[in-house]
């Protein structure tokens, strides 16, 4: 595995565990998910630039016009959180808790 | 050049590491601006300035601007960073896995490994990633398109879910 290789893998796993291990707040949860999407931006960014294939270019930006969708409806769940339960934390979506 | 290589794709790990590690959003976004300048770098590094610049308008400039605007639903009396116990634990828990996989693998990288060769193509009339998203206009015409009425439908998702007073999920506030 080259280095860069290794790099963007871990920047991705990294996030992945930071996701699933948030404990307060929803928007950290999010911003994880969002280095999640940087990550696999800047994956297939070098794996068009490393191959010298320039064709495999235009999927880097359409990941990025589909991440900031994800994004925009990830805030406007997190507002509709804050508006109804009075905050973001995680321990307040406890609707299904047994 | 392989030693700014190190010290940029060092600073993406580090970055992540202090987004995942659970401080207060402020602070996370903060290790994400970090990840997201220090990856521009790495992309210029491998001569892809054009999606570097991309990155740098849409996500740093459309994403980020509004997490941190959102980071205002998140106000805490006592934000945590990264000198708190239990995240500076996340901190080092974190370093020590990312160190130990790099264990397994850096035996194997030797000095040469860390930029690409430069293409030495002096006779090439388009820069490689700008020619190579301009197929999006092109030959890939249909899916922008879609991602164009994606976009519209996600406006759309967004507006009703914060549309307010006891409609959708949202309470009479």
């Amino acid at each position: 595995m080259t280095p860069t290789h290794f790099t963007i893998s871990s920047a991705f796993l990294l996030g992945m565990m930071g996701l699933a291990f948030h404990r307060t707040h929803l928007l950290s949860a999010l911003l994880c998910l969002e280095a999640m999407m940087l990550a696999l931006f800047i994956a297939l960014s070098l794996w068009s630039l490393q191959l010298d294939a320039t064709g495999c270019s235009t999927a880097p930006m359409l990941m990025l016009a589909f991440s900031a969708c994800e994004a925009s409806a990830g805030l406007a769940l997190l507002v509709a959180t804050a508006r109804t339960h009075g905050t973001d934390h995680m321990q307040a979506l406890n609707l299904l808790q047994c | 050049m392989a030693y700014i290589m190190l010290t940029l794709l060092i600073g993406m790990v580090l970055g992540v590491i202090s987004v995942a590690s659970n401080p207060s959003p402020y602070f996370a976004a903060l290790g994400l601006v970090l990840v997201a300048g220090v990856g521009c770098v790495v992309l210029m590094g491998h001569g892809g300035s054009f999606l570097s610049l991309v990155l740098f308008l849409i996500y740093l400039g459309g994403m980020l601007v509004v997490f941190a605007y959102c980071a205002a639903l998140a106000a805490e009396p006592y934000p945590e960073a990264w000198g708190e116990w239990s995240v500076l634990g996340s901190v080092l828990g974190y370093l020590l896995l990312v160190v130990g996989a790099g264990s397994w693998f850096w035996g194997g990288w030797y000095e040469g490994m860390w930029v690409p060769v430069d293409e030495l193509i002096e006779f090439s009339v388009v820069v490689a990633d700008s020619g190579g998203v301009a197929l999006m206009y092109s030959l890939g015409g249909g899916l922008l398109v879609v991602s164009a009425w994606v976009l519209l439908l996600t406006l759309l998702v967004v507006l009703e879910l914060t549309r307010g007073l006891a409609r959708g999920a949202l309470r009479a506030v």
